[in-house]
């Protein structure tokens, strides 16, 4: 059965530590590898994040936590204790791979960090996740995810037609995704030169504000190639020249995205939308055959002529329910979006028929919850839930005495003297 | 050796982590690129495979000469297409056909990011995938994927980001959605399906196996929402834009404030945070505002919180007349996480840390000349990523592949005059 077949990436040892590496940690869980991750004894700083189960705070009831961290296993040591430091090495000597999301020189500074440990064991691939990387005159420099955003470029792309307004930080931590989605395509690569190449680790410094810098599509060749800088604009692309509105809110109240303003991109698709129009008597003067010629991605028609059948497109959308535009919008083939909550996705059966959801436990709540599972569907090594999201020190025991074979009296000492 | 890799040959002896792997790549349009050029930029093989007759149009977008439009004058397509090679086949054509399904028995991985059901209707089903190549792995990328009802539904990343929730989670609670002024889960599917690619080879490598992957772009924005989904279920709340602000942890000053105009405008902003009382001493000290660390409603951190329009109106009479820049360098001097909100000019020519990474550096166009990009973001001690080449010309290694595929030169005469590449 396929749900009990392992992962693609079964049998790889991964060490996580620091607060900036928990997403790559996930996605390398996620995908069958043993990820311990190793927390100072008070958590993570994500335990300390709310939301919480019931919303009371509680180490073992955060949802940022729970949503970074399903598939690993949780240990807690203090690496600024010198007791720590045998521990941390035995952890270190049974991994392939060491997420390090610490801070930039901050394992360096307690005598732990790679440059020991690569001398002992050279086949080590040690990914390090810092704000700015481990060189240059920001290094030290403090950072938050809005400071990231802000300085990568999303955010000055981002936000309404009105200037008056600020540039917008979406909400996600998208600056920690967008950054340890490009680690975990570093260490997979460095892994597969080791594998291809019969050894040879690899230390690997990922900048958090160069995978940002990387993440803003068209403001950068409108730069580099025509010297222009994009404005951004309300629910669409910023632009050097302002364009039409994509998003409308619609009669019921909700939102609807018409991609690039609605046009569709062929002529075969236009006259079925003109049709549905008609039944609206909303088509305006949008059959006179200049319009119809007007293909999505034609860029010798005028911008005047696109927006005024963007104009008119969008006044007939405002008229109607926007699911109702959703679902005959993309009968037609037109790459138009419903504007959801996220939660609302819970409720469509396309999820369903996907198994998008794992159905597992978050500590703290009585009930099973479904969490948006992985993004990609692997036929023969499936990505899913491999447990719940660790509590605090939950796999202590199990690491210390199970994996790395300290004797259970050592453990409960290092636990009385606050070590783990 | 291909000229790709002559092209790439420096005095840097490291090698490239994904030397070796041969990618056929059918991607067009954004979020497939993207995918293939991590791959192409770690040293991946990546060959394009274009259709005259059905043109990516990434090759009409931006185009760096707009007198003069042309398939191969697109600073967009060159972006995101750097570092691989392309050629043009006709699958319409047996000798076309056959051409790439040569190319398929020699790659790692084929990847597409065709609507759902397309590639399969162009002949490459995964059954003629694997009769082909038993050892090639297949990344398929589409809106809603291959799986579930409403499959045959067309995304392209706006429509993504609106039906994940990523839209609605980007905004002012008391305006219309944000959402991303750009195509965010365009970089984002390609990010997953680049990581999907390689999760691929090791699983394959470890056993033998080959495999099918299905990506849906809508979910690889739908993992980015785990908390609001899990707040849902768990609390019974429904997601709420908090603009520029922070709830969890609750904290105030945590927003983007107004600098001084420069020569493009007064469209100059800078994000502050303050996370701790020090923090903010520091930033009052910096303001030159007293008033500000005096104010019984900026007291404490709560107290800040409870009075946030207040505090976000007072500091920006402070910053509005500093320019951004020098605030920012001010403020960081002290330990105050802050930055200013960069346009791109201010990423290439005056972001100091960026500069000193060497991270736009350039490659050559045999159209366009040479140009910077945007490079790999991280580096390595012992491999090294790649800037050989901008994008190929449309059809600029066909001679090349076609040759590295067995033709001889009199048959590639031959298959150029029957337009079968």
């Amino acid at each position: 059965m396929a749900d009990q077949a392992a992962g693609p990436l079964d049998g790889l040892r991964v060490l996580e530590v620091g607060d900036l590496a928990e997403v790559a940690g996930k996605l390398l869980a996620d995908a069958c590898a043993d990820v311990i991750r190793v927390e100072p004894p008070g958590g993570a700083a994500s335990r300390h994040t709310g939301p919480y189960v019931a919303d009371r705070p509680d180490v073992n009831g955060s949802l940022r936590y729970a949503a970074a961290n399903t598939s690993k296993r949780a240990v807690t040591l203090d690496l600024t204790e010198p007791a720590a430091a045998d521990v941390w090495a035995a952890l270190v000597a049974r991994s392939t791979v060491v997420l390090d999301g610490a801070g930039p020189g901050v394992l360096e500074g307690l005598g732990m960090g790679a440059e020991r440990f690569r001398a002992e064991h050279p086949d080590l691939v040690w990914c390090s996740i810092t704000p700015f990387g481990l060189t240059g005159p920001w290094r030290d420099w403090a950072a938050t995810d809005l400071v990231h955003l802000a300085l990568g470029g999303p955010m000055m792309s981002t936000g309404y037609d009105d200037h008056e307004l600020p540039p917008i930080r979406p909400d996600g931590g998208h600056s920690l995704a967008i950054s340890n989605e490009y680690a975990v395509t570093a260490v997979l690569a460095a892994l597969w030169l080791q594998g291809a190449t019969d050894g040879g680790g690899q230390f690997i410094d990922v900048s958090i504000h160069e995978a940002v810098s990387a993440t803003t599509e068209g403001a950068f060749p409108n730069w580099e190639f025509l010297g222009n800088v994009v404005q951004r604009q309300t629910g669409r692309h910023a632009a050097a020249a302002h364009s039409a509105p994509w998003q409308h809110r619609c009669a019921d109240g909700g939102y609807i995205l018409l991609m690039g303003g609605g046009i569709p991109r062929d002529e075969r698709i236009f006259r079925g939308l003109l049709a549905w129009m008609d039944e609206h008597d909303a088509a305006q003067d949008l059959h006179d055959p200049q319009y119809v010629q007007v293909l999505y991605t034609d860029p010798t028609r005028s911008l005047e002529t696109r927006n005024h059948v963007s104009e008119v497109i969008g006044a007939f959308v405002r008229r109607l329910p926007a699911e109702e535009v959703y679902r005959r919008g993309q009968a037609l083939h037109l790459p138009w979006g419903i504007v959801r909550r996220p939660e609302e996705n819970l409720d469509d059966p396309h999820w369903d028929d996907r198994q998008f959801w794992w159905l597992g436990e978050v500590p703290c709540h009585p009930e099973p919850v479904r969490y948006p599972g992985a993004p990609y569907r692997f036929e023969k090594s499936p990505v899913r839930l491999r447990r719940r999201p660790p509590l605090l020190g939950e796999h202590n025991t199990e690491v210390y005495v199970g994996d790395l074979g300290l004797a259970q009296s050592s453990v409960e000492d290092l636990a009385r003297r606050g070590v783990i | 050796m291909s000229v790709l890799q002559k092209m790439d040959r420096g005095d840097d002896p490291r090698p490239l982590p994904l030397e070796g792997v041969r990618v056929c790549d059918f991607t067009w349009i954004v979020a497939g690129p993207q995918a293939t050029r991590i791959l192409a930029d770690l040293g991946a093989d990546v060959v394009k495979v274009e259709n005259e007759s059905y043109l990516d149009s990434m090759r009409i977008g931006l185009q760096t000469d707009p007198e003069h439009p042309s398939v191969n004058g697109s600073g967009f397509h060159a972006n995101f297409s750097r570092n691989k090679r392309g050629i043009t086949a006709n699958l319409h054509h047996p000798r076309g056909r056959e051409a790439v399904e040569r190319l398929i028995a020699r790659s790692d991985i084929v990847m597409e990011n065709f609507s759902a059901g397309a590639f399969a209707r162009m002949g490459f089903t995964w059954e003629r995938l694997q009769e082909i190549n038993p050892d090639v792995t297949y990344i398929s990328l589409s809106g809603f994927g291959q799986v579930g009802r409403d499959r045959s539904y067309i995304t392209w990343g706006p429509t993504a980001a609106a039906v994940s929730g990523c839209t609605e989670m980007s905004g002012l609670p008391d305006q219309d959605p944000a959402g991303w002024g750009f195509s965010y889960l365009d970089h984002t599917a390609g990010y997953y399906g680049a990581i999907a690619a390689l999760m691929a080879l090791h699983h394959r490598r470890a056993t033998g196996e080959a495999q099918y992957v299905d990506i849906a772009q809508i979910e690889t924005g739908m993992v980015l929402t785990a908390v609001p989904v899990l707040d849902y279920q768990v609390n019974g709340r429904e997601y709420r834009r908090i603009g520029n602000g922070s709830e969890h942890p609750p904290l105030a000053p945590h927003g983007t404030y107004r600098c001084a105009p420069d020569d493009l405008g007064d469209d100059r902003w800078i994000a502050i945070v303050a996370e701790t009382e020090a923090q903010w001493a520091a930033l009052c000290d910096v303001l030159d505002a007293p008033s500000l660390a005096d104010d019984p409603r900026f007291a404490t951190i709560e107290a800040r919180k409870q009075h946030e329009d207040a505090l976000d109106a007072a500091i920006t009479e402070c910053t509005r007349s500093r320019e951004a820049r020098a605030l920012m360098y001010a403020l960081q001097a002290r330990g105050v996480p802050a930055g200013m909100c960069q346009r791109t000019d201010d990423k290439m020519e005056r972001d100091e840390q960026l500069r000193e990474r060497g991270f736009y550096p350039t490659a050559p166009h045999s159209h366009m000349g040479s140009h910077r990009y945007e490079g790999y973001p991280a580096q390595f001690s012992d491999a090294r990523w790649r800037m050989a080449r901008s994008a190929p010309l449309l059809s600029e290694d066909t001679s090349e592949v076609l040759r590295e595929l067995g033709y001889s030169d009199s048959e590639i005469a031959e298959m150029k005059a029957e337009l079968a590449v």
